[in-house]
């Protein structure tokens, strides 16, 4: 049995224009051990997912389907109390979007990496700050820069220390949201290692989402392609990246430059991500798919498998697609 | 250390206040129309007493020399005689000092005690009930008149169901016996001190929780709440602390409002305090307990604004510690 | 230049449209509209003067209390009967006036009358001034006896002259009004011939004649310690205030912002110069400093809109300032510095109309907080005594006995007066904030 399963997860928003579907029935997998890579472009609703399993929703979004099972129990429906003192940083934890902002500036960074593990176990406060300064040394911080404050630290040092924070309790399971989108890039292959050398010493599940393929490629085992509140396509890295079969991953695969490639146009997908409040009829891409035909604009394409090893896509044109063929330059 | 230098800054600041104040007390009090001695003089004495006491206060002598004797009289505490009583105005003045600070102390702690707990409090429940309470309240603060609420209060509570003194610190005469006599002044507070916070309360409660709010907002509580810490935690340690610089700042910088509003409720109440005392000897032309009486408010008020840069430096670190990041 | 105006032209369409939808904003216009149309039209909105006074008894409660409390339910009007012509020519009959009263009885009258003696051969005449009730009880008021000629003489009758007690036989304590008036019904004012004066050939002229009878209810509101009426002050009130607010807002907000707009911009010593002193007197306590000014300059109405004004401005200095600031680091300032626009261009073409939206809400807002002051001034005693403003009704609430009176409805008018002009005001601020500063926007 899978770690963290979701099946049909449903998360919307109510807006003053109207209800925007931001996860629409969206299920996938984590297994122990196994690190899982969620891509897809700016609102296509990683992030509400991500927030949903965590039930830090905002005031007006609300899980309306769905269930998120860890150890095959469900926490969506958990008591608020339970929920709070089981599942929260100890079983799973979260490295959030900016870790710049995810510190409160007014206190010491090791008052903050602590102050989870005070509320979760039952450890004395001298034991908690010693498995502090563990953490700090673990990724890479002299352990007694714990008394600083963030303002302190370097972008790249308050996303190391956010990442020590996550790993406090020892979790199961860690969400890393964009965890290096504000860094440059040496310090981003910095966080990269660590993140990898930790998940390996500990044995940590990961779900890491961004928009960035190549870090997907670089940390994670299984990749799930999402668009428009929706996974469309879903498999290991390997597959996937290898075959891609979805015109969307085609299309993203295709526009990061390949450095042992030959010398190839890179290509863009015309048109922009649906507006989530009055979405496109029948599959969400349709309006920017070259592959498009009749029954796209009709009906939505289901997740069904394509190749053996779980790789599975949603779309209606998969036995079209043979490898090779250049779908975006026709 | 950062720290020092930020005080030593607004000590000179404060200092500089300070002497524009004296400045300016001397200057104004001899603008006004009219034979210049009367500031210093009582106008009463026959000319030959007065020609006497001009060259004692030193009248005769050129503008710039006497200013510099008000300048050292003034941080003497030497404030001259009031025209009233005859007594020494720094006599007086200690006299009424405590009661105003009685007044003032309870009001405003109070205010903003229950204001700001108020608004804590909403802030974690976005009901509508206590939105539009805390925004009614923070309206009402900013539009009625907060003297005449004072006025309707003294009406309903001293004389339509009159269960309150209508004037005074103390009765007279005072009741026998410690625990009377304190009950006594607790009695005659009830109804200033009150008044105030019925009328202030409402801007703290909905400044503190907009903020409350605005940083709820922030993503380090998002992170606070996804670590599994209790509600309470959150809004206290988390919000509360980091909103604190910006409310401590304004607790100060609303300390010159507060002396105004305490100037406005001593009178109405009849409270021997310096706020009367002011009002009184303007309205009965005594300069040198005017004078006196604005030096020491102004003074107070100079005062309470250092001490705020004081407590503002220390609780937000980035002042105490200084920026700049050390890698 | 025309592209601009069409430009202007749709931000003010657009900003009405946004103004309209928002039901506070619209409420605070309303009521301001009100407010100015009572101020413009006060003199038709009364029948008095807010300097008449004796319009009535002192403290008198309003005229409809009568329909409404029943303490008050025969409580008198105001009787004022005055007849000058035509002219009484007093002979051998008396002469005499019906009044009709229909209350309980007054606290006080007077009555005054003219009256001068045509006597060609010195004989002695004399007449009397009396009141008969509905009963039939006489009480004579005044009598004189004349043997020569004399002048127009002014006889005046009050019934709290100690001479009047005397000749009715009352002692100090007692109140003839209440005596004689005692019961409705119609009375008669007499001048009543003495015996044997028709034989004579003097002749008595009365002319002039007013009795005045102040009623303990008056008016919409009553009226205050002098018999002003209330409502009337009231009216002419929102003259002053709506006078006082706009002055201070205006002003604050021409000099505020160009004061922002040049140190923000300009920086470097003017700015430090400014800001510090600016700081400096933001540190001072406003209402001692306005009092000892008020009381040092005079205690004109115009004094006190300068003054009010002078502290103003800091404020919205201070956020032109810091709005300034960060405008300037934006490249259209850096295009139009390249292309050689001086700095007068550029703080008055391309900051200014920038800073606009957020000063104007802040000039809304600071309104109410310029009447709230003037009205603390003159309820401190410290305002123009000739002007009947809101604040000084309060002080002379205070200080005349509304309290002892229990006189609320002296109290609570002009204190919500007040309240709503400044609610009104702070409605409008607030939306206008809303559309230009979507910052400020209210939550969800």
């Amino acid at each position: 049995m899978a770690l963290l399963e979701v099946k049909d997860l449903k998360v919307y928003y109510k807006t003053l224009r109207g209800c925007v579907k931001a996860v629409d029935s969206v299920s996938l997998n984590i297994e122990k051990g196994r690190a899982l890579g969620i891509a897809g472009e700016s609102g296509c609703g990683k992030t509400s997912m991500a927030m949903a399993i965590l039930r830090l929703l905002p005031v007006n979004g609300k899980v309306y389907g769905g269930l998120v099972m860890l150890d095959g129990v469900d926490i969506l429906s958990m008591d608020d109390e339970e929920f709070r003192e089981s599942v929260r940083w100890k079983r799973i934890s979260m490295i959030s979007q900016g870790a710049m902002n995810a510190l409160n500036p007014v206190h010491t960074v090791g008052e903050q990496i602590i102050e989870a593990i005070l509320t979760h176990e039952d450890v004395t406060r001298s034991e908690a700050v010693r498995r502090g300064n563990d953490l700090l040394e673990m990724v890479g911080i002299h352990p007694g820069r714990s008394k600083d404050y963030p303002h302190e630290f370097s972008g790249g040092m308050k996303q190391r220390i956010v990442i020590a924070m996550a790993l406090s309790c020892n979790p199961d399971i860690v969400i890393a949201d964009e965890p290096t989108t504000a860094l440059d890039v040496m310090v981003q292959s910095q966080i990269l290692k660590a993140i990898g050398d930790l998940r390996n010493a500990l044995d940590l599940s990961l779900m890491l989402i961004t928009h960035d393929l190549s870090i997907i490629a670089q940390t994670c085992d299984d990749i799930a392609v999402m668009y428009g509140g929706k996974i469309i396509e879903y498999g290991s890295v390997v597959n996937v990246y290898g075959n891609p079969k979805h015109p969307y991953s085609i299309g993203l695969l295709k526009s990061f430059p390949n450095i042992k490639a030959e010398k190839a146009p890179i290509i863009s997908m015309p048109g922009s991500p649906p507006d989530l409040l009055s979405p496109p009829a029948g599959c969400k891409f349709h309006p920017r798919c070259p592959l498009a035909k009749g029954i796209c604009l009709e009906k939505e394409p289901e997740l069904a498998k394509v190749h053996p090893d779980n790789h599975r896509v949603a779309c209606h044109n998969t036995d079209m697609l043979k490898k090779g063929t250049d779908i975006w330059n026709q | 250390m950062v720290y020092s230098r930020y005080l030593l800054k607004r000590l000179i600041y404060a200092l500089m206040v300070l002497f524009i104040i004296i400045t300016f007390n001397f200057i104004i009090f001899r603008l006004i129309p009219g034979d210049a001695t009367k500031m210093i003089i009582d106008p009463k004495f026959t000319s030959e007493a007065k020609a006497e006491l001009k060259r004692e206060f030193g009248l005769h002598e050129p503008t710039h020399v006497q200013y510099i004797k008000y300048v050292g009289n003034m941080i003497k505490f030497d404030l001259g005689i009031s025209f009233s009583t005859g007594r020494f105005v720094i006599n007086e003045l200690k006299e009424r000092l405590p009661n105003t600070m009685v007044l003032f102390l309870t009001s405003f702690v109070l205010t903003v005690v229950i204001g700001i707990s108020i608004g804590v409090y909403t802030a974690s429940k976005q009901g509508t009930f206590s939105d539009g309470f805390v925004t009614g309240a923070g309206l009402f603060t900013y539009a009625v008149p907060a003297f005449w609420i004072q006025l309707l209060l003294l009406m309903l509570f001293g004389y339509y169901i009159p269960i309150l003194p209508v004037h005074g610190t103390i009765s007279a005469p005072q009741p026998y016996g410690l625990f009377l006599q304190i009950l006594d002044r607790v009695h005659h507070l009830i109804l200033p001190a009150g008044s105030n916070v019925i009328v202030g309360f409402g801007s703290w409660a909905l400044y503190t929780r907009n903020t409350m709010l605005e940083a709820l907002d922030q993503d380090y509580i998002v992170t606070a709440k996804a670590k599994g810490l209790k509600e309470n935690i959150i809004l206290r340690h988390h919000a509360l602390r980091s909103v604190l610089p910006p409310i401590i700042t304004l607790v100060f910088g609303a300390l010159p409002g507060v002396v105004s509003g305490a100037v406005i409720t001593e009178t109405i109440f009849s409270w021997h305090g310096v706020g009367k005392y002011l009002t009184d000897a303007i309205m009965m032309q005594d300069y040198p307990a005017a004078q006196g009486a604005f030096y020491l408010i102004a003074l107070a008020v100079v005062v309470c604004n250092f001490a705020a840069d004081i407590i503002y430096g220390f609780v937000d670190p980035r002042i105490r510690i200084g920026e700049g990041g050390k890698e | 230049m025309n592209k601009y105006q069409l430009r202007v032209e749709t931000g003010v369409m657009s900003f009405w449209k946004r103004y309209k939808g928002k039901p506070l904003g619209m409420i605070g216009l309303i009521i301001v509209i009100i407010y100015v149309f009572i101020a413009i039209f006060a003199p038709f909105l009364t029948p008095y003067s807010p300097k008449q006074i004796l319009l009535a008894d002192r403290i008198a409660a309003p005229l409809w209390f009568r329909y409404v409390i029943p303490k008050y339910n025969n409580a008198p009007q105001t009787v004022t009967i005055g007849f000058d012509s035509p002219l009484y020519e007093i002979k051998d009959m008396p002469v005499s006036h019906i009044i009709e009263y229909n209350y309980s009885a007054p606290k006080t009258f007077s009555l005054t009358f003219d009256c001068w003696v045509n006597a060609p051969f010195h004989s002695e005449a004399g007449f009397e001034c009396l009141i008969k009730t509905p009963e039939g009880r006489e009480y004579s008021l005044w009598g004189k006896s004349y043997s020569s000629d004399s002048d127009k003489q002014v006889v005046r009758i009050d019934s709290r002259d100690l001479g009047l007690k005397q000749r009715l036989g009352l002692t100090i304590f007692e109140d003839p009004a209440s005596k004689i008036f005692s019961s409705r019904g119609d009375y008669s004012l007499i001048f009543r011939p003495n015996p044997g004066f028709g034989d004579t050939s003097t002749r008595l002229y009365i002319s002039n004649v007013k009795l005045h009878i102040p009623g303990l209810v008056h008016g919409i509101l009553g009226t205050d310690h002098m018999g002003s009426d209330l409502w009337t002050q009231l009216v002419y009130g929102t003259r002053i205030s709506l006078v006082i607010g706009l002055s201070a807002a205006v002003i604050s907000v021409a000099v505020g912002t160009a004061i922002g707009i040049i140190c923000g911009y300009l920086g470097g010593v003017i700015d430090e110069f400014i800001m510090r002193a600016v700081d400096v007197f933001l540190a001072i306590p406003v209402l001692p400093i306005l009092i000892i000014l008020g009381a040092i300059l005079g205690k004109s109405i115009w004094n006190i809109v300068i003054l009010v004004s002078a502290f103003a401005w800091m404020n919205t200095a201070r956020l032109v300032r810091s709005q300034t600031l960060s405008l300037r680091e934006r490249i259209f300032i850096e295009a139009a510095k390249a292309s050689g626009g001086s700095d007068i261009y550029i703080m008055s073409t391309h900051i200014l109309p920038n800073v606009l939206p957020l000063v104007f809400a802040s000039m809304v807002l600071l309104i109410p907080t310029a009447i709230l002051t003037e009205a603390s001034l003159s309820f401190l005693g410290f305002g123009d005594p000739r002007v009947a403003t809101w604040g000084r009704m309060l002080h002379n609430a205070r200080g005349f006995g509304a309290f002892t009176t229990l006189a609320w409805w002296w109290l609570v008018p002009p204190g919500l007066a007040i309240t709503f002009l400044s609610l009104a005001f702070v409605f409008i601020g607030n939306t206008i904030n809303e559309i230009f500063n979507p910052k400020y926007r209210e939550r969800l």
